[in-house]
């Protein structure tokens, strides 16, 4: 009895150490011509993608060619479409994108995928996932929201204040359900001396973000912190309060790029913000997609993959979308003096 | 003799001659150029824009000028998407967007001959008033709601390897052509370009043939947005954002002057292939963005400055002798 007992949990052991072997670990020089198309060209953080993409494409010795193509910002979802449809045309076997089209990128990528292309997006995915195999997702929406509420709870104290959002367009999508996920997580008992006074719109305009929260200080005389969760607007705000010499009282904080705010996270402007590294979103998508791409890996639910320096990662149902999967990469770097000199670099 | 040596030195001569060059040069750079799937392809990626230039065309030789095409696409698709959204059928929803695109060139053309304001001002101001409606009617979210066969049609080959969008362009390419080079209408078009006065003191309705073209315009436009619809399968408020220039490109490097009375519809559509084969020949080289914005810019520069140069050349010949 006892014997049989053993040799069924021996067994049983054996098969779940089985699934969780199941993982796939690229093999390196299968060739593979892919393509990376950000949004469009000229974006630093696009290019720290590229920067990571670049980075597993020597690494996996892939005899294939990596080409960084996008379109110029005036024509980003003409010319998103018209590289996809050329990308096809071209025989390439892989794309990873970052749309800016919205659903009207779906037509061009379904007659990729009939065409055998491996389509994977990143950054940004296309809303009804036709024609997408998989999302590269940065993070997780919901965290994003304690992160930025444990920020201002760090930097005002536990005495807490008043603090703002500035942040981009009244309709980004991304954006607003950051907003979102921080009010719900203010709820929370532990932040309850944390009051939000208002939500203003800077539209990603440097000058325009840079006014708004100028004329934030003056509407609120005991704003503590302004909260950008955009990369233009914390630079903004931050260059703004320190212009006017204004650091001392009111702090700036949120998702922002190292190398544009070292300067004030060291003058203690900005003490602390957050984002995700976008060289491991790069690195990432370039992992996902050539495996898939190779034929090493289908790009179905529950299926993981070791993607090189950074670990292991599952492809799941993508909560965020009624249809989808993604590979969720998370989570969030928070930078501070400590960290964001040699992060800037 | 003479006329042989004319037209070997005429602008559209000169345009088959880069024509030649560009697809030369993209044959032997990709194997995949000369691919029917290629050439289907880079016809149907551009085809509302070239659409347009054919109006476009009658329009500039016509000495006026249409700025708000473009705008008037996006408002004509999102019309067709906040039509059919709000439970029109489908063919009510098509003939109104058409009726929105004549009735705004109408417009147009209203300020431009009953109150004689020049048309860029006029055509100017609409590029902004049929973009902020078309924004208004959809805000900022893309509507998803067209039946199959009508993304199909937008997508999908009817004949041979051919969309239909790419066959209305052909059907009107032929219907311009005949139009402008052998009917009446057409020559009043030129006859006005040239100039206006001229023509009013010469009993041609000048006021009627504005407001057709125009209202023309107009009408093609929305024909072009609900093509672009089609082939997108979504509506967006920036649909079309920005194409009134690159529409405007491949009509003056076609050899249509600038100030009217002059041009052919032939020098447009070799113009539109060079375009065309040119960006094609770009992206499938891999080079994208501003680069190739870039190239296409210094064409059209250099395409404005050759004739220039030539009259320049000729008229310092002439105070010579």
């Amino acid at each position: 009895m006892m014997k049989k007992f053993l040799a069924v949990a021996t067994a049983a052991m054996m098969v779940s150490s089985g699934i969780l072997m199941a993982h796939t670990v690229a093999k390196k020089g299968m060739k593979a011509d892919l393509v990376l198309m950000p949004k469009f060209l000229g974006i630093l953080v696009f290019d720290q993608a590229n920067q990571g993409a670049q980075e597993a494409h020597k690494e996996l010795q892939n005899p294939g060619k990596l080409e960084f193509l996008g379109p110029t910002p005036e024509n980003s979802v003409a010319g998103q479409i018209e590289i996809l449809t050329t990308a096809t045309t071209q025989g390439q076997d892989g794309i990873m994108i970052s749309n800016n089209a919205g659903d009207q990128l779906a037509p061009a990528a379904k007659s990729a995928r009939n065409k055998g292309m491996t389509v994977v997006t990143w950054d940004s995915p296309i809303p009804s996932a036709e024609g997408e195999q998989l999302f590269i997702a940065q993070v997780d929406f919901n965290e994003t929201g304690t992160v930025m509420a444990d920020m201002a709870m760090n930097i005002m104290g536990n005495a807490g204040g008043d603090f703002a959002v500035l942040s981009a367009s009244p309709d980004a999508a991304n954006q607003n359900a950051w907003i979102a996920a921080m009010k719900e997580a203010l709820k929370a008992p532990k932040y309850s001396s944390l009051n939000l006074v208002d939500v203003v719109y800077g539209d990603d305009q440097s000058e325009k973000s840079y006014n708004q929260a100028l004329a934030l200080v003056d509407k609120y005389p005991n704003l503590k912190l302004i909260m950008a969760p955009t990369t233009v607007g914390i630079a903004a705000a931050a260059k703004a309060m320190q212009d006017e010499g204004l650091c001392d009282q009111v702090k700036t904080s949120g998702l922002g790029l190292p190398a544009e705010m070292v300067s004030y996270t060291m003058n203690d402007c900005a003490p602390e913000f957050a984002l995700w590294s976008f060289v491991d979103l790069g690195y990432l998508s370039y992992y996902a997609t050539y495996l898939i791409a190779t034929g090493q890996m289908e790009g179905i639910p529950g299926e993981t993959f070791k993607a090189g320096r950074m670990g292991y990662y599952n492809v799941e149902k993508d909560p965020t979308r009624a249809e989808g999967l993604r590979v969720l990469m998370g989570p969030f770097t928070v930078y501070d003096k400590s960290n964001v000199e040699a992060a800037s670099n | 003799m003479t006329n042989v040596w004319k037209y070997i030195r005429s602008w559209e001569s000169f345009l088959c001659l880069v024509l030649i060059l560009t697809i030369s040069v993209n044959a032997v750079n990709s194997d995949a150029f000369l691919s029917i799937d290629n050439q289907v392809n880079l016809f149907t990626l551009s085809i509302e824009k070239v659409i347009i230039a054919l109006i476009m065309a009658f329009i500039i030789i016509n000495a006026e000028i249409d700025l708000s095409v473009a705008s008037m696409m996006g408002l004509a698709a999102c019309a067709l998407g906040w039509l059919v959204d709000s439970g029109a059928s489908m063919p009510t929803a098509l003939a109104m967007c058409l009726l929105i695109g004549m009735l705004g060139g109408l417009f147009n053309g209203f300020w431009v001959t009953f109150m004689n304001l020049p048309s860029l001002v006029v055509t100017l101001a609409m590029l902004i008033g049929f973009r902020g409606l078309a924004r208004v009617l959809v805000e900022d979210r893309s509507i998803r709601v067209f039946p199959s066969w009508f993304e199909e049609l937008g997508q999908q080959p009817i004949l041979g390897p051919l969309p239909l969008a790419v066959i209305i362009f052909f059907l009107l390419l032929i219907l311009a052509v005949v139009v402008l080079r052998f009917t009446g209408f057409g020559r009043y078009v030129y006859v006005i370009g040239i100039n206006k006065d001229m023509a009013r003191y010469s009993g041609i309705n000048v006021t009627a043939v504005k407001l057709i073209l125009f209202a023309l315009s107009g009408l093609i436009s929305a024909l072009a947005g609900i093509l672009f619809a089609a082939r997108l399968g979504s509506v967006r408020g920036d649909m079309g954002l920005g194409f009134e220039l690159d529409i405007i490109t491949m009509v003056l490097l076609g050899g249509v002057s600038i100030f009217g009375g002059s041009g052919s519809i032939y020098g447009v559509i070799l113009s539109i292939l060079i375009v065309l084969y040119l960006r094609n020949g770009m992206s499938l080289s891999n080079i994208t963005g501003h680069l190739q914005t870039g190239v296409i810019g210094m064409l059209l520069i250099f395409s404005a400055m050759v004739p220039n140069l030539k009259n320049y050349w000729e008229s310092l010949r002439a105070s010579r002798s």
